[in-house]
């Protein structure tokens, strides 16, 4: 098993706190900058890299949202019911990883990046922004208030089941390779679903607190979860992610997407090429 | 308790006990400390989000919106789910 040495620690914190507050600043959780780290660069087997990673991201969701839990960003409603195809997913992904090989793993997180990095940049354009404040959102839909343009913000929720079968998917990849998986919600609620990026961001950051709990039990569990490196980890994240929050709530979601394709494509091409030297 | 108290109060309870149990790793001679103060961080992290559903299932049938009630009850029986899929794994290998 792992040695647990201080620089071994120092080095997961620090990374930690890059990752947050990149994950911060995209709306990721942090956890799909870490995972490549921690499995590529410190070859750690990938079920111990995601149990970490999988700490760090309840730790982002939770502190995130506790500072915007009440203001109208997050989008309760449609968090909750979408949590429900997420956990499901997160349970399933969790006993799937306990299964399949390292490099198939390795692969299937590659695969999976690609794709959504490909969706981001067709869909760079869009802004599915209702500005007309008497639409009416809805059961699900939501309304809040934009610092940039000033202006209020409204939309309905569109093909409900979309989002639901890509919450269920993320909830999967999530537990299965120790993300937070709203690297394939945020695009898809964005992208189909007509909701606007921030709120997507928000409620997904929201969402993965619970998704990678009901994953990160399963890898607790089979004792995976080394606790010292655990807490180096969500320590640096906690550090990083308040720094990109600051930051982030300046950035435009037109740079936001694209700066979240790029990094896509850079951990797609790295996850592939290491899954198939086996 | 909101859910925004709920996060804030499990994100610093937790983080306190993972950085005091890091730092008395490194420091030496309180071993059985250490490894018990990183055990609850970790249990406190992993029961965050559990505590945060818990509330919401209060809120909404405050609010009498039983649809919510019951999807966010569907949402913690899935979570405690995951601990019993913990312990099956653990007892057949």
């Amino acid at each position: 098993m792992i040695t647990v040495t201080p620089v071994l620690a120092l080095i997961i914190f620090v990374a930690g706190a890059i990752a947050g507050s990149l994950g911060a600043l995209l709306g990721l959780g942090g956890g799909i900058f870490l995972v490549p780290f921690l499995n590529l660069g410190l070859s750690f087997p990938i079920t111990v890299a995601a149990a970490i990673s999988l700490t760090t991201v309840i730790a982002t969701s939770s502190s995130v949202s506790a500072g915007r839990a009440g203001k109208q960003l997050i989008n309760m409603r449609l968090g909750m019911l979408l949590e429900v195809a997420t956990a499901a997913g997160s349970l399933l992904g969790g006993v799937t990883a306990q299964l399949l090989a390292q490099t198939t793993l390795q692969k299937l997180f590659g695969v999976t990046s690609a794709i959504v990095a490909v969706i981001m940049l067709s869909r760079l354009q869009r802004r599915n922004v209702i500005l007309d404040p008497s639409v009416d959102p809805g059961i699900l839909g939501g309304r809040f208030h934009e610092d940039e343009s000033g202006g209020t913000v409204t939309y309905r929720v569109k093909r409900l089941p979309v989002a639901l079968v890509a919450s269920f998917i993320a909830g999967n990849v999530s537990s299965l390779l120790g993300i937070g998986g709203g690297f394939i919600k945020v695009p898809v609620l964005n992208a189909w679903c007509g909701v606007p990026m921030r709120a997507a961001a928000a409620t997904s950051a929201f969402m993965i607190g619970v998704t990678a709990t009901a994953g990160a039990v399963i890898y607790y569990g089979r004792g995976q979860l080394v606790p010292a490196l655990a807490a180096a980890g969500v320590l640096g994240v906690q550090l990083g992610s308040w720094a990109g929050l600051r930051f982030g709530q300046r950035a435009s979601a037109k740079w936001l997407k694209l700066m979240m394709a790029i990094v896509l494509f850079v951990i797609a091409v790295m996850m592939l090429v290491r899954g198939s030297r086996s | 308790m909101s859910i925004g108290a709920v996060l804030r109060a499990g994100v610093i309870a937790s983080s306190i006990c993972l950085a005091s149990g890091l730092v008395l790793t490194f420091a030496g001679g309180a071993d059985a400390a250490a490894r018990i103060l990183l055990q609850v961080g970790v249990l406190v992290l992993l029961g965050t989000p559990v505590a945060r559903v818990v509330v919401s299932i209060v809120e909404y049938a405050q609010e009498r919106d039983w649809t919510f009630t019951l999807l966010t009850v569907v949402v913690l029986v899935e979570l405690l789910a995951g601990a019993v899929a913990a312990l099956m794994f653990n007892r057949r290998l």
